[in-house]
């Protein structure tokens, strides 16, 4: 079965810790150096999180995504360095192409501010199931009908894009091309997806109504077959993390 | 019969079953796009279509779930941009409430509006994130071209994000019109519910 | 013997919306418990419509415009919440992909659905869950992914997610017109066991043979009308059923052809009762 989660079966100790603290967790790392604005504060959350995911036993997966990412952020060396509005110190040249220290500087912590970001929803991403993940938000309050949309979200793309492979193989054999001139191209666009996205969208009709039968706007309180295990310090972390963002904010204003 | 206000709308199970879907078009547009290597994302068809079929709502949720999944499964950084993809539900559906696409030309003004709102959510966050940056390459050497004439970071940001986004919103609010004509009314009539029950 | 209505439907009339020709005109019938009723009829009949009605998505779902009551287990099921009515009427439909919820990662998950949605205590679920896994032959693939499985068995999944609520009355609206024939084969296998459990069902099938075998009674419908609710035999002996875009089992063709008629002046409808006849002819 293909589906687009990540999770990774895992028993390290982040794979116990309750989704909803992760998903906290996530938040914290990507407001915190934004609301600080200094490359210290961005610097520790990017060690904090590169601790985690090596103890969670998932940097070889994250690594990838890091990689992605880093073509884009050369180009922000480059633009930075040479442009930033700032810049007034030089720092080293390449022939006659000056590159200045407060742009790198302002560069280097917008790298560091994406890797950590990458880290820490790899940490989620990586040591959650979806399952549980959508289970524990219901429990918060979390509509369950939207808790619905996500869990079946994952499983309805790859569902649909396994169409995508047949009408492929239809196009091609009626002699359709995906190579050729640009206008050849985007007309070949329509023809490809046109009668996957009309048929997708008159099968959520049945959809829908198949729900329905299953009582999905039922008014009984819902009951979980699966009742999830709970972790016994997520109260305790969840309140230190929103405190760290609560004095992040004050020394900001303070400041 | 009055016409129900676009906002007042019930969470029925068929706008909700839509959503899903909607993010499943949302990755096909994607893969097509870049299976012909076009120059454009051509990654919002459905969340466009949503809008247009369930009203602004439901496309804004659309356009969040896409890109939080997104985010979880593929490109962590695209959570953030979650509020471009709402405001672009809210704006396609907002325009097909009040008549936009009522036919191709509207619906490239359509477009272009779809286009410039998408870039003035998506600058700040350009800035914040990238330094202003978008990541694509024609972009990216404006912002470039711009940033070394001293013009401030706002202002090139925000024409890196037009030139990315202005050409690629058209094409796709074209595309998303073209099917949402296509669709059988006995489909597109199930979202109108704001309808009572008549007695016969 | 004493036969319980399980079903009674009065003067029901339905419109969709945008629409300006009666789905349903005027129908009324009465179905007793444990009856397995066919519904038969040319595309657009309103064979779905009236499927549909009889758990409520006809008015509740679509709107429109709406006439005369639906009846089940003493429910007015036009005036019930559709998630209501489940629990006492079924409904299956033709497509078993888009029966599966898609929030499920395994099969007796999956089951669970409905159950979740009622609330019920996971004792009882799970009960519940094994006992229809068991019923519908799908035990040995609980654990796997619903969408991992055949045709066939992901429609008796989605018939088991609508027997696990335990509902009076099961509705099949063309339940094997997306399956190939071994995987029909298996959904109406599994339909005749329930029915001989004494479940009442009702079920729309364009397979006339299947028709003519499991059905206690058959409905006619025709633009929206009923036009006849009989025995299979009488229904398919009408002199005019082809003008209702009905094709007759191919046994009842043949004997048709070559007259052959049982003492009532029916036609035979199944190949054993054509077979039987012939017998005594020869
Ligand atoms: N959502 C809808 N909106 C408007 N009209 C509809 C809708 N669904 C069905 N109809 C019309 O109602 C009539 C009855 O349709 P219905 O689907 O019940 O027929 P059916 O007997 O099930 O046909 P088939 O054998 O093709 O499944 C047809 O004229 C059809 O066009
Ligand atoms: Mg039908």
């Amino acid at each position: 079965m293909r589906t687009l989660s990540l999770y990774q079966e895992g028993d390290s100790i982040i794979h116990k810790i309750d989704p909803i603290t992760k998903i906290i967790f996530v938040l914290i790392t990507i407001l915190i150096p934004i609301i600080m604005g200094t490359l210290n504060s961005a610097f520790a959350f990017l060690i904090i999180s590169l601790t985690l995911v090596i103890i969670a036993g998932v940097i070889k997966k994250v690594l990838p995504i890091v990689g992605f990412t880093s073509i884009i952020l050369v180009t922000v060396i480059i633009i930075q360095g040479l442009y930033y509005f700032n810049n007034r110190t030089p720092f080293f040249a390449i022939g006659t192409v000056v590159f200045y220290k407060e742009g790198l500087l302002y560069a280097l912590e917008i790298i560091l501010r994406i890797y950590s970001i990458i880290n820490s929803v790899s940490l989620l991403m990586f040591t959650t199931k979806p399952s549980d993940l959508v289970e524990a938000l219901v429990k918060k309050g979390l509509s369950p009908r939207i808790g619905y949309v996500f869990s079946s979200v994952l499983q309805i793309i790859p569902q649909m894009m396994s169409t995508v492979d047949t009408i492929i193989d239809a196009q091609r054999s009626r002699g359709m091309e995906v190579e050729g001139s640009f206008s050849r191209r985007i007309r070949a666009f329509i023809p490809l997806i046109g009668p996957a996205v009309i048929s997708s969208l008159i099968d959520t009709k049945e959809r829908a109504m198949a729900l329905e039968v299953r009582a999905f706007n039922s008014r009984y309180k819902k009951t979980f077959l699966n009742e999830g295990t709970t972790f016994k310090y997520a109260d305790v972390m969840q309140v230190s993390l929103i405190s760290i963002l609560i004095i992040s904010i004050v020394l900001r204003f303070v400041h | 019969m009055g016409k129900r206000s676009m906002w007042s709308f019930k969470f029925t199970t068929a706008s909700l079953v839509l959503i899903p879907t909607a993010v499943g078009i949302n990755y096909i547009g994607k893969f097509f796009a870049s299976l012909l290597k076009l120059p454009l994302w051509l990654d919002s068809i459905g969340t466009m279509l949503s809008s247009m079929m369930a009203g602004p709502i439901v496309g804004a949720i659309s356009g969040a779930i896409n890109n939080i999944i997104y985010g979880l499964t593929a490109d962590p950084i695209s959570l953030v941009y979650a509020i471009t993809s709402v405001a672009i539900g809210l704006t396609v559906g907002i325009l097909a409430y009040i008549g936009w696409f009522k036919s191709w030309s509207m619906a490239v003004v359509s477009g272009l509006v779809v286009g410039l709102i998408a870039a003035i959510v998506s600058t700040p966050l350009n800035v914040i994130f990238w330094g202003g940056q978008t990541g694509n390459i024609w972009g990216d050497s404006v912002f470039a071209f711009l940033s070394a004439r001293e013009i401030p970071i706002w202002i090139a940001s925000f024409a890196d994000e037009i030139i990315v986004d202005v050409p690629d919103k058209i094409a796709t609010v074209l595309i998303s019109y073209g099917i949402y004509k296509g669709l059988p009314r006995q489909l597109t009539s199930i979202y109108r519910n704001d309808d009572e029950i008549k007695e016969l | 013997m004493f036969f319980m209505k399980i079903i009674t439907v009065e003067h029901l009339k339905y419109k969709y919306p945008l629409s300006d020709k009666l789905a349903l005109d005027d129908i009324s019938f009465e179905i007793e418990q444990g009856e397995f009723i066919g519904i038969i009829g040319q595309n657009g009949a309103g064979k779905s419509t009236l499927c549909q009605a009889l758990v409520g998505l006809v008015p509740n779902f679509y709107k429109g415009s709406y006439g005369g009551t639906v009846l089940v287990n003493g429910i007015n099921v036009s005036k019930t919440e559709v998630s209501e009515v489940a629990s006492h009427v079924g409904l299956v439909f033709q497509n078993p992909f888009n029966q599966i919820t898609g929030s499920k990662l395994t099969v007796y998950e999956e089951v669970a659905f409905g159950l979740e949605n009622l609330g019920l205590p996971v004792e009882e679920m799970k009960r519940r869950i094994d006992n229809v896994l068991n019923l519908l032959g799908l035990y040995e693939f609980r654990d796997k992914n619903p969408f991992d499985l055949s045709g066939g068995q992901m429609q008796r999944l989605a018939i088991a997610g609508i027997i696990a609520m335990q509902p009076e009355v099961i509705v099949l609206d063309e339940p094997t017109s997306q399956l190939d024939p071994q995987g029909s084969e298996e959904v109406f296998r599994v339909v005749q066991r329930l029915s001989e459990q004494g479940m009442t069902i009702v079920m729309a099938e364009h397979k006339m043979e299947k028709i003519a075998a499991y059905s206690d009674r058959v409905m006619l419908l025709h633009d929206g009308k009923l036009i006849d609710f009989d025995i299979p035999k009488k229904v398919f002996s009408r002199e005019d059923i082809e003008e209702y875009g009905v094709i007759t089992p191919v046994y009842t063709r043949i004997c048709k052809n070559l007259d052959i008629k049982d003492e009532n002046g029916f036609y035979p409808i199944t190949i054993d009762e054509a077979h039987e006849r012939l017998e005594k002819i020869l």
